[in-house]
Parts: structure tokens; sequence; C-alpha cells
């Protein structure tokens, strides 16, 4: 099985500074755990990609592409000739515009299957497919079964990264190539410094006194003060939590 | 206010009584037109009687004397339902609806979509089988795109033929694994711009941080948008019609994904701050091995207040509240725990709160939606006998 892993240049999420994103070493841990795997990234330079090396990825792919150009032309461009099976990518490449959109743009123009939010894969029973664990919110998850070629975007809760290893990235190849001319240049959109915003009260009413909103933000509710069960027999506290439970949904319905 | 100036001349001449050699006055007369006429207080109470009481009531409001015209208002207080018979757009929003319910981040969305609809538009709700609540979150129709389960691409091709089919101006996804994935596979199907991660929304322009959240990127309003929770406000005005609209099935397309399976999450193992539904114990609870039972019964993962975890009763990963876990379960259940702000700060992201304490003016009673004012080792016993009833 070829795999291929893309690459992105981070910026660590407190200090600013270029690093790997830690879910594209996530990636590369679960690509390794499948195979050979090589390393692919379009940028200006092969550093902090590069990184991946030491993470125990052996050969990295850097396509040379000016700082503002839009990557997916030329990752398109370098991946037609290879034909990899597998693709996997972090949930979204970072440093960029991080709309998440470069894994289904890749996977459109070569043809590939996507699927999201992966934890673990692995060879499924027929040939030509893999078993994909996917993250679902509320610790719940779902096993997919997919047909290869296929583009598999990683979770931040899959496996954590392999140690980061000098002498392995030393050992790693890393072969630079210059981009197909002719690429067209990413659409630009109005940027200013980021300013960071009151959030959202979320259960506080929208037209509300100041109480109101006060009590809405500390959680209290006005609807809470209403069912209040003093000392009732434990049997009728009980069917009464349960029915109120089924209720909001959290608890299944009563079997037949 | 002007008072009327009293002319005490005129109303002494007013008294004179006619007749006789002397000027005589009958000071007791009173005047017609002179001043407020005197009140009666007993009679004006007895009015205001209301019967059928062994301690005499009054009824000041002033129903009582208006009692023929409060029929002709209660009638239009009906719930009114407001409708757009021919909209000028149509704006849709693509709701995540687990378990075909609308979670906070769906209402928000549809606040979303009012916001851009205004008074001439109408918000399409595009959902896979039935979901409810969709009239009171502001839905004005509803269109069916496929069969519910996990079918993104399926999913991501309905909406493409409803795109051209209905001429949508604009489509809301929720910045969620599903709806997000949904949206950016609708993108590059369809070739239109989508502008995720939406952080900042009005009527005409969205916001959204970009470059390790260095800068911010603003635009005009795209035709696809993927929408962060508590971006907006949810729609909070009267219900809409929610009116579900036939349109022609999708053309069957060829899947990449075989086969797709749910696994539920295990209670015990899951962690308490990705948690959907928390059991937890306090001081109020003796017998941990009965709560810890409960927990499994209930099939919701077990957590504690911080006394039970100090006395090294239960594990510290499963302490709640400020210095513990901050919870985003829907439900919370809490056993034998008054409330101490610290612990309340834990349990503010959660939407439902059940509490069991003996005393009646814990905070944790004011705070939860159903309170049991009892001893909770009665009540865990009776939950226990009750659910493996059920059971049998």
């Amino acid at each position: 099985m070829k795999i291929v892993v893309l690459l992105s240049a981070g910026l660590h999420p407190v200090s600013g500074q270029s690093i790997l994103p830690k879910v594209e070493a996530q990636a590369l841990r679960l690509a390794l755990a499948l195979g050979e795997a090589r390393g692919r990234h379009a940028g200006p330079t092969a550093f902090p990609a590069s990184d991946a090396l030491g993470h125990g990825l052996p050969h990295l792919v850097h396509v040379e592409i000016p700082a503002e150009a839009d990557p997916v032309p030329a990752l398109v461009a370098t991946l037609e000739a290879d034909q990899p099976d597998l693709i996997l990518a972090g949930r979204r490449g970072q440093g960029g515009d991080e709309t998440g959109l470069a894994p289904y743009a890749v996977a459109s123009r070569l043809g590939m299957a996507l699927v999201s939010d992966a934890i673990a894969v692995e060879r499924g029973e027929a040939d030509g497919t893999v078993i994909v664990h996917q993250a679902l919110p509320k610790g719940a998850r779902r096993r997919l079964v997919v047909r290869l070629p296929a583009v598999v975007t990683v979770h931040p809760d899959a496996p954590a990264p392999r140690a980061f290893a000098y002498g392995v990235a030393r050992r790693g190849i890393v072969e630079t190539r210059l981009a197909p001319p002719g690429l067209p240049a990413a659409e630009r959109l109005e940027e200013r410094p980021y300013r960071r915003r009151p959030k959202l009260m979320r259960s506080a009413p929208a037209c509300g006194s100041a109480s109101e909103r006060l009590a809405a933000a500390m959680g209290a509710t006005s609807s809470g003060v209403a069912n209040v069960m003093v000392n009732p027999t434990p049997e009728e506290a009980a069917r009464a939590i349960l029915a109120h439970l089924r209720a909001i949904g959290v608890l299944p319905p009563k079997a037949a | 206010m002007t008072r009327l100036r009293r002319n005490p001349r005129g109303e002494r001449a007013a008294k004179a009584v006619a007749g006789g050699a002397r000027i005589r006055f009958d000071l007791a007369a009173r005047a017609e037109d002179r001043g407020r006429p005197r009140r009666d207080p007993r009679a004006e109470s007895a009015e205001l009687l209301i019967g059928g009481h062994a301690r005499p009531r009054l009824d000041r409001s002033g129903a009582a004397g208006a009692a023929p015209s409060s029929v002709e208002e209660t009638a239009p207080t009906a719930p009114k339902i407001a409708v757009v018979e021919s909209p000028a757009f149509l704006i849709a929003v693509v709701p995540d609806a687990l378990g075909e319910r609308l979670s906070q981040h769906d209402r928000q969305l549809f606040g979303a979509a009012r916001m851009l609809a205004g008074a001439d538009g109408a918000v399409v709700a595009l959902v896979a089988g039935e979901v409810e609540g969709l009239a009171s979150a502001g839905a004005d129709r509803i269109v069916a795109i496929g069969e519910p389960g996990y079918d993104p691409e399926g999913r991501a091709a309905a909406i493409a033929g409803a795109l051209s089919s209905l001429g949508l101006r604009y489509v809301l996804f929720p910045e969620t694994s599903d709806g997000g994935d949904v949206a950016r596979r609708l993108a590059v199907l369809s070739g239109e711009p989508l502008f995720s991660d939406v952080e900042q929304f009005s009527a005409t322009s969205v916001s959204r941080a970009a470059r390790g959240r260095r800068v911010e990127q603003r635009a005009a309003s795209k035709r696809l948008m993927t929408v962060a929770a508590d971006a907006v406000a949810a729609y909070a005005g009267p219900e809409r019609e929610a009116r579900p609209e036939p349109v022609a099935p999708a053309a069957p397309i060829k899947r990449a994904i075989l086969d797709a399976r749910r696994i539920t999450a295990d209670p015990a193992t899951t962690p308490l701050t990705v948690a959907d539904f928390v059991v937890s114990a306090g001081n109020g609870v003796t017998d941990l091995a009965l709560f810890r039972r409960l927990a499994e019964a209930l099939g919701a993962t077990p957590g504690a207040s911080r006394m039970l975890c100090d006395a090294g009763l239960m594990p510290r990963e499963s302490q709640v509240g400020a210095s513990g876990s901050v919870l985003t379960a829907t439900c919370y259940f809490a056993l034998g725990i008054a409330g101490a702000p610290q612990h309340l700060q834990g349990v503010a992201g959660c939407e439902h709160v059940v509490a069991v304490n003996t005393d009646l003016h814990a905070a944790m009673i004011e705070r939860a939606g159903l309170a049991i004012v009892a001893d909770a080792q009665d009540v865990m016993q009776a939950l226990i006998a009750a659910l493996k009833e059920e059971g049998a």
C-alpha cells in the first residue's frame, strides 16, 4: 500500500513559532503503523514540515511554491504521478487560511474518497479496503469500511505522536521539487490583526432584564425552581427521576 | 395640573337660604358642582369581594368589573405562527440533529439564518428524517434530504441538487465534525465558495480567525458558510410555520464508504469532560458501592464532589468543579451534593441538572430542573430497583 502524509507549516498556539502541527505528527504515526509512508509538503521552505523526519518519516517531498500561492494544485500535480492508495492529512492544515478544504480538494481532483476525523486506521478484511475509526462528540466512535484509494483526515483524539529522535531526523531525506509553472494564486481576503471578543452568553434571554441575564450567566434557570419534590417516598422519587431522564433523552425509552 | 381656584364668596352665596329679613346660610348643604364626590370605601370594597372563601378576599386587579371584556382578550393569546407565504429568497440550514433533536448549536444556526432572511426571506431546514422542534427553532420550510444515518457523500449530493433546484441564496452548516464534513464535500462538489468556522456573524459580513489565530479574515456573506458554536444567538421570536416541501429524490451516486457502524461510548471509561450523562456523588452519599451500581445501571459516567475526592473515596479524575473537570454533559445527576460555587462552575455548561439532597435550600436544588428533597441512599436503592424491574 502506497501511503502519503500531507504536512503543513503550522504555528505554535502560544508562542507563534513555526512547528509541525501535532495532529499531522499523529497522522504520521497512524501511517507508519500501516506500512511505509512518504511525506508531502507544499510551501516556501521544507521547515517545519521536515520535523516529521524526526517522528519517523523516512522521505519527505517538498514542493517549493511562493508563500501566498494555493498549495492544492502543486500537491495534486506531484500526487498524480505517484498514485497513492491512502493519503493521510491533519483535520485542518495550519498556518494558512485554515479552512480545512485542502484534503477535500485533493480528494476531489484525484478522484479519491474522503473520510474525516479518524483516530485509528487498519487494513480491511477485503482487499482494497481500510477500516477507519472515526471520533464523534461525547466520546462515541464510528467504524467505517472505506474503499481505496482514499484520503483520511485525522482527529486530535488520535494516539499521541511518536517521540522526536534527532538521529532519525538526520537520516531522513528531504527531496525538493520545483512547482509546475502557471499555478493560480489563492484568493486573498481582507485581513486584520485578530481581536478577541466577548463570548455569547449561551442561555441568556435575548431581551431580559439585567438580573435575568446575570442569573442566566451563572447557570441558574428560571424553569429550575418549579419542579421540586419535598420528602417524596423513594419509589415516587425514582419514578419522577426516570421519567425526567427519559423526557430529556439521556436514558433510552422504556422497553415495551 | 391645574386646580380650580376656589371662590369662597360664591360658595357662601350658593348656600344662602332664600326668604327672611336677615341673610341666612345652610352650611351643611353641599354644592352640586363642587370638587370630587365623596368616596364610599365600604361600598367599593364590597364590590371587590370574591365569594367562596372563608376569609373575605378582595380582587384588586380590576378583573371583577371588566369580566365581559376579558373573554375577548383571551381569544388572540393562542400561539401565533409567523408565516412567509411567498418568500423572495431562501436561506437553508443543515442542522446536525443528532438523535433527531436540535442541539443548542443547531438552534443558533437557525438564529443566524433568520438574521439573513429578514422579513422577506424564508428559512429552509434541510433534514434527514423527522426532527422535532423545527418550528420553534425558526424554520419556515422543511425539505427532506435522504434517510437518517451516516451518509455524508449522499447528503452532499442531495444538498447540491437542492442548491440549484430550490435556488438557495445561502446554506449554513454547524462547524462540527459531521456538519463541517458535509459542508466541505459540498464546496468541492458544487464549486461554490465556502467561508468556514465563522466566529463573527452579521447580516452582511462574516469573519473568521486564520494563521494560528494571528489574523482575522472578513468577507461579505458567502453562499456556503459553517458557523462556530456560540457565534450567534438562537432565534427567540414567535413560532414559524415549518411547512414540509416536496423535493425530487436525488440521483443515486457511487459511494466509497461501504459500511458505517456507530459504537457508543463506554461510560465507565469516557473522560468526564466529554461525557454526555454524568451521575455524581457528594458528601450525602455514604454507600459508594451502591452509587457505582447505580451509575452502571443508568449508563452514566461517575463523578464526585471535592469532599469525596479529598477523602480518597473517589479517584481525583472524577472530581467535578473548578479544580476538577468542567463538564459539557447534557444531563448532570447530583446525589447528596449541596452545590458549592466552585462545584457549580463545573456544572455551568450542563443543559439539565437533576439533584437529590436533604436540604431544601441547597444551591444545587435551586440550580436543578428536577429537585428531590430526600435522602440519597433511599433514592439510589429505589432507582436501582425500578431499573431492575423494567429490565426484567
